[in-house]
């Protein structure tokens, strides 16, 4: 007997495994078809931003396009002194190119993110470049502008002469590549960044910590007072977080300052005397208590939501067993409550450590966070490739997170309602 | 008649469409400032040209119209920037280049208009539009003696009490240095000359950080423009940098107890730019309208509502010869000009070439000094 006969054939005669398959197969695409635009939509608002940003965080094709002659001369040169006369010359040339294609600007821009004051002294050669003579560039366009007879210059713009760089990550982390190609720190007095990453990380960490500390009680209270009480104290969580964000920072500024209420009352009642009253707005305090009321709520619903759930019986039934009311809670209630935490302090680690305006308004000196560094290149200088570039990283800093907390917790254990 | 009310509905949807199309849309700061521009001389630009001009609010930055350009959809026409952004805007090719004394209208004695302007422009893309100072204030409850100069601004000793700055660098820095005794020179340019050494950075620097650590001083940093008449009028600070324009409307508009010092002004510009590929660039409606809001007339109408000078000389005669100007019908307005004779004894342009060249360093600086106090 061949196998031909042992298949099974369906009524029209196609073999049953084929028929099945074809089914099979209809159905995939249609479920593929009813993920699409959920899938679709994924890949627009997230999958391509993100890549989009991580490409103009690292090309650098534009000047190296811009200064083609230049970025040859200078291969043979070491960037230790000014440059021979055949770099100024391809410079000359490429420049030549640019103005007549009304592309200088670009170049000038592009070149003052590497070193400031290119601006205007590529607005001078411009100007001058129309009368140079033939031959002798060093000289020429040296006697533009001083800086241009300054090696740093130069040394800038062979470092643009890669068409993917690394340099704009190396910036916000305050370091460079020098002519020799070591990786070093920036001068002392231009360190900023570092101290921005950290000090934005010092406040996300501790508004988590403040948010916990005081949302937990208050969630406890929530879920297991009487209906009618914790309905009011619902609306009490719930109205400042419909309230504008702006109104709340302010309110805290009226409230805080020093000639404000808080300390006109502290005044009254003779805690502190009237001219040596606290500082608690324009400094790190003032961060810390608008932000921590701020995102309290975003504490407060997801532990809300899982305090909800667990049966007031479980402690009961541990103080039944002879547990004390804290044993009870420490080893029955807080454990269940954690999927609940850990919803909670990345919801509010997150949206902290991308906060600006409150911390800008009341803030005072180290009201800048990073996130005010990265809208000052957005919105200013538009040096979009530098802020991409810190953008990953402080993308890359929550994930790093999350992956912790996934290795300590587990991301399963998460539960936001 | 639910039909009907369907019928409408579409009809409105299309008239919104249609007049927004064919509206010019400018972009501005919003609040008192966009009120005085569009009382001032958008509407009566519209009503002249019978080109609808539709207001849209914005919080600075060419942010917004490089993503419209990247995105190929350009909604803007016409945008009210700093100095800094003209140039950055221009030489990134986001604004028409002007061809100044052909597209705006001369001054009514026959002045061709880039003379009739206070200063050059700083790109090829811009158009004045107002001029306003970075002048400090006092309150003159909490201040014992009267502040008259820049130098007493830092003064602790004469007047103790706390100081708001701006935020930033941007004219912190010169200040820092005329008060530090450098002589601001024809338009600030002794100022630049010295901010252009390493030297002289440092002794500004040096000069805040002085003032902010003292004792009987301290600062407190402003970052919105409404913040230093609050923080005037509720007695955190003795001393405020502000715009004069905030100023004059806590002082004159509320009554609020406080008084601008002029000593050691910085002017600084306000300018429009005409965005390339805006929807009405090739028809020509931008540039018309443009032309009509600054001419002499209609940028002495915004003067009336905000003190803030006009770009034009001419538009200042204007102003006298209808005082008083301002809105309440007994303020006379010209004195309140940045650029008033009295107001401009001892003042710098805030120069943005300079900030433009070196923005992001002495940015960085000055963050890494407020880091250490």
């Amino acid at each position: 007997m061949s196998s031909e006969t042992n298949k099974i054939l369906t009524t029209d005669g196609i073999p049953l495994e084929v028929s099945l398959k074809k089914a099979e197969r209809k159905n995939k695409i249609k479920a593929f078809l009813l993920v699409a635009p959920l899938l679709l939509f994924l890949l627009i608002t997230y999958v391509f931003p993100i890549g989009d940003m991580l490409l103009r965080s690292v090309d650098d094709k534009m000047v190296t396009e811009m200064l083609p002659k230049t970025f040859k001369a200078m291969e043979k040169w070491d960037g230790k002194e000014l440059p021979e006369e055949e770099v100024f010359e391809a410079f000359y040339l490429d420049f030549r190119q640019l103005v007549d294609e009304k592309r200088e600007g670009k170049l000038s821009t592009q070149l003052n993110y590497t070193k400031n004051g290119f601006k205007s002294i590529i607005k001078k050669l411009r100007r001058k470049s129309k009368s140079f003579e033939e031959g002798n560039y060093k000289e020429q366009i040296m006697s533009v502008h001083k800086r241009w007879a300054n090696v740093e210059y130069w040394q800038a713009i062979k470092q643009r002469a890669p068409a993917i760089t690394g340099q704009k990550y190396l910036k916000g982390m305050d370091m460079y590549k020098n002519a020799s190609g070591e990786i070093v720190s920036v001068n002392e007095d231009r360190r900023i960044h570092r101290v921005l990453w950290l000090r934005t990380l010092e406040i996300a960490f501790f508004v988590t910590l403040f948010c916990f500390l005081m949302a937990y009680p208050i969630a406890h209270l929530l879920a297991t007072l009487p209906m009618k009480y914790s309905n009011l104290l619902m609306i009490c969580v719930l109205l400042p977080f419909w309230t504008s964000l702006l109104v709340r920072t302010a309110s805290w500024m009226i409230l805080l300052q020093q000639q404000g209420v808080v300390n006109d009352f502290f005044v009254w009642i003779g805690l502190v005397g009237d001219d040596n009253r606290p500082e608690m707005m324009f400094n790190k305090t003032g961060s810390y208590v608008a932000m921590t009321q701020i995102l309290l709520p975003f504490m407060v619903l997801p532990l809300y939501s899982v305090m909800k759930t667990i049966s007031p019986s479980l402690m009961r039934a541990g103080k039944s067993l002879g547990g004390t009311p804290i044993v009870a809670f420490w080893k029955i209630y807080f454990p269940l409550t954690i999927p609940g935490i850990g919803a909670g302090c990345l919801l509010v680690f997150i949206l902290a450590i991308g906060y600006y305006i409150t911390p800008a308004l009341v803030g005072g000196a180290s009201g800048t966070l990073i996130s005010n560094q990265i809208a000052f290149h957005m919105k200013s200088t538009l040096d979009w490739s530098f802020a991409s570039a810190m953008g990953l990283m402080l993308l890359s800093g929550v994930l790093a997170i999350y992956w912790v907390y996934n290795k300590i917790v587990g991301i399963d254990n998460i539960k936001l309602g | 008649m639910k039909t009907i009310s369907k019928l409408l509905l579409a009809i409105s949807f299309a008239i919104s469409v249609t007049t927004s199309a064919f509206a010019v849309t400018v972009v501005s700061w919003g609040g008192a400032y966009t009120e005085s521009q569009k009382l001032g001389y958008g509407d009566p630009t519209a009503k002249a040209l019978g080109i609808p001009i539709n207001w849209v609010d914005y919080s600075g930055g060419l942010s917004e119209i490089k993503a419209q350009k990247e995105a190929g959809a350009i909604t803007w026409d016409i945008i009210d920037v700093f100095a800094m952004d003209t140039i950055n805007g221009c030489d990134e090719g986001l604004f028409v280049e002007f061809d100044f004394d052909k597209d705006f209208p001369a001054a009514p004695d026959g002045t061709p208009a880039s003379k009739d302007f206070f200063t050059a422009m700083p790109s090829k893309c811009a158009v004045g539009n107002i001029l306003y100072s970075w002048n400090y204030a006092y309150n003159t409850n909490n201040v014992k003696g009267t502040p008259k100069t820049i130098k007493d601004f830092f003064n602790t000793k004469k007047f103790p009490g706390k100081r708001a700055i701006y935020k930033s660098a941007l004219t912190n820095l010169e200040i820092a240095l005329a008060a530090d005794g450098i002589k601001p020179g024809k338009g600030g340019a002794k100022i630049y000359k010295a901010l252009e050494t390493e030297k002289g950075v440092e002794r500004a620097m040096n000069k805040i950080k002085e003032l902010c650590t003292d004792p009987k001083g301290g600062c407190v940093f402003w970052s919105a423009g409404a913040q230093p008449p609050e923080l005037l009028v509720s007695g955190e600070v003795v001393m405020a940098t502000g715009w004069n324009g905030r100023f004059f409307g806590a002082e004159v508009g509320e009554g609020a107890p406080i008084k601008q010092v002029w000593d050691g002004q910085g002017l600084d510009y306000e300018y429009f730019v005409q965005v390339k590929g805006g929807p009405n660039d090739a028809n020509g409606k931008a540039l018309k309208a443009l032309s009509m809001m600054t001419n002499t007339e209609m940028l002495a109408g915004s003067a009336k509502y905000i003190a803030y000078a006009p770009w034009r000389k001419s538009s200042i005669a204007i102003m006298e010869a209808g005082e008083p100007w301002y809105k309440d019908g007994k303020t006379n307005m010209v004195p309140q000009m940045p650029t008033a004779p009295q107001n401009t004894k001892n003042y710098f342009l805030v120069d943005p070439v300079f900030w433009a060249d070196n923005g992001t360093e002495l940015g960085e600086k000055w963050e890494a000094m407020k880091a250490g106090l």
